[in-house]
């Protein structure tokens, strides 16, 4: 105890220090306050420092950070135009798995003969790695963009199914009551109750599904045989000629890409979750 | 007692009452009836309270009433429908126990809310085939809101009210459909007391501008007398009427008649009659365990 006293200065009472803390200085948005951004700062330079470490003696296994740099540096239209070429099929594959999920589940919700019909088909869909099958959709679909955009759609679908079902039957009951005194017809309770009650479900299949949409475009290009563009490719071309520098050059630019879409899901989050509590500073 | 087993038969077909004859209700699975032979008649126009231990089927009644529980034997009309044609009509307003809000709708747009929805039932109770008054249409949301106390919070989102305000917007919302027959199931139950009493007032003004009729479900004694004009005494297990209290305070409640004691002579008799309906054999053996 002494030990702990003695610690403190006595010349600063506790309450008078925290007093000071909470005087109404014009507080930093979080963004720029070093307590917020320092601990990531130093946790990046803590692995930049460990990667270099390894680097130095492995030059075969990892290349050197800088080298990385001279990489993308060196021929960015290459690295641009393949993600551009990633990004596309990721988005166009998300967007038709998004789509039939979402209808499914709206379906699936509303008609309990379809629950039943496909919910066990949806679940074996889930478990089946996509990589296995997609060797089968590139034979079905010849080689393109197809079976790219298939599997980058079967990859999304089923957290988005999941997701939204389950927001679709997250409805009140005291809400619903209220529209069945009203004898709201089941479209009208659909659209003005079940689907916006739905949407932090779905935001959140989107903040799961947006990066694993370039998990599937990345996949489907290392599995298509004779695919010719996209960062897969590029990873998968460049691993086989050992240039490490550019592989993990198309690698930063798919976690970049992954960064993007991130950013994107909480732009949308904040414009159509204003609402919910999950948006709402403390008061 | 105004049972009615005891109305000449063309009363039946009245539509100045809402009758509840010989209803029964058992739960599947429960050891006692919900309901056992309920009979209310409620004049247009009156308030009316339920209040009775838990288990007394108070909320089952109500939601019997809205067409949301249906029953085993007996009949329900409201105003000479069924409750489910009465709500064909919208005239059935539901204020449930939690505000039920839709977060993502401002303020009054919640309140609009009714008004939108079923536009087709709308459209019926212009013309209102056999039940009674037209709806008159005036149901400005701004003006509602205003009615609570809420004019300023139009644009605010449900979140960003309390408990009570939020509970306010649901009482307008339920009077802008202008329904024949207002249910509500213990809407006041999750605010604190400050709060309960003031809501108490909003809704007693509220009421004595619209003319509504009121079934009001609750457990607090006082706030059944504060409002009603008759308080419906029920006991559990099984679910029964013990006794109708009248009310026999002028109206309007203002302070004088809430403070004076006259109030208090009828919360007295409500507690004798709730202490009676525990006594008549409500003591259950499913609720204590042998």
């Amino acid at each position: 105890m002494a030990v702990v006293t003695a610690l403190r200065p006595r010349s600063v009472p506790r309450s008078a220090a925290a007093s000071r803390d909470r005087t109404p200085m014009p507080r930093l948005p979080a963004a720029v306050r070093p307590s917020v951004w320092g601990p990531t700062v130093i946790a990046l330079v803590l692995a930049g420092i460990a990667w270099q470490a390894v680097a130095a003696g492995n030059p075969y296994i990892l290349p050197r950070l800088p080298e990385v740099g001279t990489a993308l540096a060196g021929n960015p239209l290459l690295f641009l135009s393949n993600a551009w070429a990633t990004l596309q099929i990721a988005l166009i594959g998300l967007f038709f798995g998004f789509v039939a999920a979402f209808l499914l589940a709206v379906l699936t919700s509303e008609f309990v003969v379809l629950r039943r019909a496909i919910m066990p088909l949806a679940s074996v869909l889930n478990v089946t790695p996509v990589v296995a099958l997609a060797p089968g959709l590139v034979v079905a679909f010849g080689f393109g963009m197809a079976p790219k955009v298939i599997v980058t759609a079967i990859i999304t679908f089923f957290p988005v199914l999941a997701n939204v079902s389950t927001g679709l039957r997250s409805v009140q009951g005291p809400v619903l009551d209220v529209f069945h005194t009203l004898q709201a017809s089941r479209l009208e309770v659909l659209g003005r109750l079940r689907i916006p009650s739905a949407m932090p479900y779905t935001i959140a299949a989107l903040r799961v599904t947006l990066p694993l949409s370039v998990v599937g475009a990345v996949v489907a290009e290392f599995v298509a045989a004779g695919s010719s563009t996209g960062l897969g490719t590029v990873i998968k071309t460049s691993a086989a000629s050992s240039q490490l520098a550019q592989m993990y050059a198309a690698i930063t630019c798919l976690a970049l890409l992954g960064v993007l879409m991130l950013a994107v899901v909480t732009v949308l989050e904040r414009r159509l979750l204003f609402w919910h509590e999950s948006q709402q500073r403390r008061r | 007692m105004a049972t009615a087993a005891h109305l000449p038969a063309h009363v039946l077909a009245d539509p100045e009452h809402i009758l509840v004859r010989e209803v029964d209700k058992t739960y599947p699975g429960a050891a006692a009836r919900a309901l056992d032979d309920i009979d209310l008649v409620v004049r247009r126009g009156e308030f009316v309270s339920l209040i009775g231990p838990s288990g007394c089927g108070k909320s089952t009644l109500l939601r019997a009433l809205a067409g949301l529980e249906p029953i085993d034997t007996g009949s329900i009309t409201i105003y000479g429908a069924t409750p489910r044609e009465a709500c064909s009509q919208k005239a059935v307003g539901l204020v449930p126990q939690t505000p039920a809000l839709l977060p993502w709708l401002t303020v009054r747009q919640n309140v609009a809310l009714p008004g939108k929805v079923n536009r087709a039932a709308t459209k019926r109770r212009i013309h209102r085939q056999g039940m009674g008054v037209p709806a008159l249409g005036r149901t400005d949301p701004d003006e509602l809101l205003d009615l609570v106390g809420l004019a300023d919070k139009g644009g605010a989102y449900p979140g960003e009210l309390s408990g009570g305000m939020q509970q306010r917007v649901a009482i307008a919302r339920a009077f802008g459909l202008e329904p024949d027959v207002l249910l509500m199931d213990e809407p006041f139950s999750a605010l604190d007391e400050f709060t309960r009493e003031a809501m108490r007032l909003h809704l007693l003004s509220l009421w004595q501008r619209m003319q509504t009729t009121v079934v009001f479900v609750t457990h607090s004694v006082r706030e059944a007398v504060t409002l009603s004009d008759r308080v419906v005494v029920m006991s559990a297990r099984p679910g029964r009427i013990h006794e109708l209290v009248d009310v026999d305070l002028p109206r309007p409640r203002d302070h004088e008649v809430l403070a004076g004691p006259g109030l208090h002579v009828v919360e007295d008799r409500v507690r004798d009659s709730l202490q009676r309906a525990w006594d008549s054999g409500a003591v259950p053996s499913d609720l204590v365990p042998a």
